[in-house]
């Protein structure tokens, strides 16, 4: 199918660079999210892949082509939009047929390709409804299909799910990634919802204000985000202060309150220096007093049925979030100690 | 009813109450001053031509045979027609982007053109048809114009025909095509066109597959709206057609008032309002929309 080259791309509205120099490139069939807060243009990028926005400097390729110049019906996008967008005077039927009526697709194939599409998002016995006779869910399905019927070459989604409750939601998702590794299409789907990201991608590509702050697959982003914004946005995150011990051979060793770190020898870094670490809520363990790690106090305990959400003070004076499996159960106000593996701290930079 | 029994009356009957009070002022105003004097209108059309005397003994349906057995009156019920259909496709054509740009364009533009499609019912009806007499005439600004940059020898036949009479008309009914259609426009989602061009339509085949069929609505309400108003327009006409070109209304009010012939004038007003009525119904049936009922 396509591989996209997005190359240095920017989009200016007068004095505001919605888009800045973003490059990455996106392969053959791959499922890659557009990550970060509101306004920090998502939407402007997946519009400029579109099309409906002219982009101000850099390139597009589509398998080496370039389309910045190529107008929106003439790029063989399918696209699916935050409310939908079905055409509300035609039926289910109709709103799909249209993509291919515009590519002349002769009567009777169009007819099987409506048919195999509908049987794929599970609408097979909606054919004549209208899209205001239908769930939220459905439509969203709708639009699904009539964006995968025409069988484009890259299919773009931005916020599919937005308007979907929570249950939903959950089920969407395995179902678009499900149906997208089905038909193997490549796909850029915005969110700013992190799990979502998370579940769905093959790689994700956080943005903030415009920039692109780290591109990777899931759990690399989860687990070693390349700065404080992309730990915090990405999962619920512990900072942990820590002092560089030594610098040896390209490896930093960093003494914490969890026991001493590695990690890769950076710029600016020596011994002495107070540094910043995360660490995920899920990595850190809890044992009975006096066991090895940090000694502290349960301070508040919230549950979720599959977890337990902790808030732990450590003697020390630092409050962690700690998230644990309901086989470990301690009250509120119950002495614990705290110990979390080492390869689980992740250098972020100098403490500021 | 007393506001005491009415409190205390069970819950249901109240509920279906009250949409029958809230629509009573207008169901009363409709009853006395709209159907009574139709039926009245339609008992006088019945009537047997007077000698000297509104209308005379017994009932007939002389007037009609009349109507039906001379065909300058057809004529003239077909002409009334053309001049409807012409000033509603006018106003359809010449509206349609003006609404357009009232309903997506720049919210600056909004306020001036808002004032502008309004501006022709500011000025009373008998002064705007004056005004446009002083236009159109032969000795009008219009054609002393023309005449005397040398575009033209003698004065186009603008006034006393149908092209003056349909010139004033669109001018004057324009807001009336213009709101409705805004209103529209207004509630057709942008996004729509966007999906639209995303699925492969140019612009002008997303405008026409979605778009247009979606301000329908719209589209309908002005159409019927500038049609049955140019029907029964009679000042305008009668101002501008002279003695020349006469519609039904003013043909109709002649017989009335000038020859005082209420039998013959009462049947020549039904047959226009029964052909109006007709040709808007089959309008409306050609222009329904599935979707809409679909919504229920
Ligand atoms: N037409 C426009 N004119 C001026 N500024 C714009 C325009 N469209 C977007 N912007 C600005 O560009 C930035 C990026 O907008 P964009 O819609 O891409 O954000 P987003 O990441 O999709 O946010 P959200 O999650 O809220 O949808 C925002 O600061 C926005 O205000
Ligand atoms: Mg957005």
């Amino acid at each position: 199918m396509t591989v996209v080259r997005i190359e240095s791309l920017s989009k200016v509205y007068g004095a505001v660079r919605a888009v800045d120099r973003i490059s990455v490139e996106i392969g053959d069939g791959e499922f890659i999210s557009l990550l970060g807060p509101s306004g920090c243009g998502k939407t402007t990028t997946l519009k400029m892949i579109a099309g409906f926005e002219e982009a101000s400097e850099g390139a597009i390729r589509f398998d080496g082509a370039d389309v910045v110049r190529v107008p929106a019906e003439k790029r063989d996008i399918g696209m699916v939009f935050q409310n939908y967008a079905l055409f509300p005077h035609m039926t289910v039927d109709q709103n799909l047929a249209f993509g291919l009526e515009m590519r002349r697709v002769p009567r009777a194939e169009m007819r099987s390709r409506i048919d195999r599409v509908l049987e794929m998002v599970q609408l097979s016995g909606f054919s004549g409804r209208y899209p205001s006779q239908l769930s939220g869910g459905q439509q969203q399905r709708v639009a699904l299909a009539r964006a995968l019927v025409i069988e484009p070459r890259i299919l773009l989604l931005d916020e599919p799910l937005a308007n979907l409750d929570a249950k939903l939601r959950e089920e969407m998702r395995v179902f678009i990634r499900d149906l997208q590794r089905r038909v193997g299409i490549t796909t850029v789907y915005v969110t700013h919802d992190q799990a979502e990201a998370m579940t769905m991608s093959d790689r994700v590509v956080v943005m903030f204000g415009g920039r692109i702050a780290q591109v990777g697959a899931p759990a690399d982003i989860y687990e070693r985000p390349q700065n404080l914004d992309v730990a915090r946005f990405v999962g619920q995150v512990n900072l942990v202060s820590g002092t560089v011990a030594s610098a040896d051979d390209g490896t930093l060793a960093i003494d914490t309150a969890f026991g001493r770190a590695a990690a890769p020898a950076r710029d600016g870094l020596h011994p002495g220096q107070a540094v910043t670490l995360s660490l995920r809520p899920e990595a850190i363990g809890l044992g009975a007093p006096g066991k090895a790690g940090a000694p502290g106090r349960v301070e508040a305990r919230y549950y979720s049925g599959s977890l337990i959400d902790y808030r732990v003070a450590l003697d020390g004076g630092e409050t962690l979030h700690v998230q644990s499996f309901p086989t470990v159960a301690f009250a509120e106000g119950d002495r614990v100690s705290v110990h979390a593996p080492a390869d689980r701290l992740w250098l972020i930079g100098a403490a500021q | 009813m007393s506001a005491a029994s009415a409190a205390v009356a069970p819950a249901p009957s109240r509920l279906r109450l009250g949409p029958l009070v809230l629509i009573a002022p207008a169901a009363i105003l409709l009853a006395v001053f709209l159907v009574i004097p139709y039926l009245n209108i339609l008992l006088m059309s019945f009537r047997a031509p007077g000698q000297g005397t509104p209308y005379g003994e017994g009932f007939t349906i002389a007037n009609y045979l009349r109507f039906f057995s001379d065909g300058f009156y057809i004529r003239q019920v077909a002409n009334t027609l053309w001049i409807g259909f012409l000033c509603t496709a006018i106003c359809l054509v010449v509206g349609f982007p003006v609404a357009w740009q009232l309903a997506r364009g720049s919210p600056r533009f909004r306020a001036i053109g808002y004032g502008l499609v309004l501006s022709p019912l500011l000025v009373g009806i008998v002064i705007r048809s004056y005004g446009w007499t002083i236009l159109l005439g032969n000795n009008g600004l219009i054609n002393r114009t023309l005449t005397n940059i040398g575009l033209i020898e003698g004065p186009l036949p603008l006034m006393y025909n149908a092209l003056g009479i349909v010139i004033a008309l669109v001018h004057v009914f324009l807001p009336f095509m213009i709101l409705p259609l805004m209103a529209a426009i207004q509630g057709v989602d942008p996004s729509l066109e966007t999906a639209a061009r995303s699925l492969g339509a140019s612009r002008l085949t997303a405008f026409r597959r979605v778009t247009l069929p979606l301000c329908m609505p719209g589209i309908q309400a002005g159409c019927i709206l500038v049609f049955v108003l140019s029907l029964s327009a009679y000042v305008t006409p009668s101002l501008i057609g002279g003695l020349r070109v006469k519609t039904m209304a003013v043909t109709v009010v002649d017989a009335l008032i000038d020859t005082f012939q209420w039998p013959w004038g009462s049947a020549l007003a039904l047959i226009l309002s029964v052909t109006g009525a007709l040709i808007v119904v089959l309008f409306a049936r050609l222009t329904r929309m599935k979707w809409k009922v679909a919504r229920t």
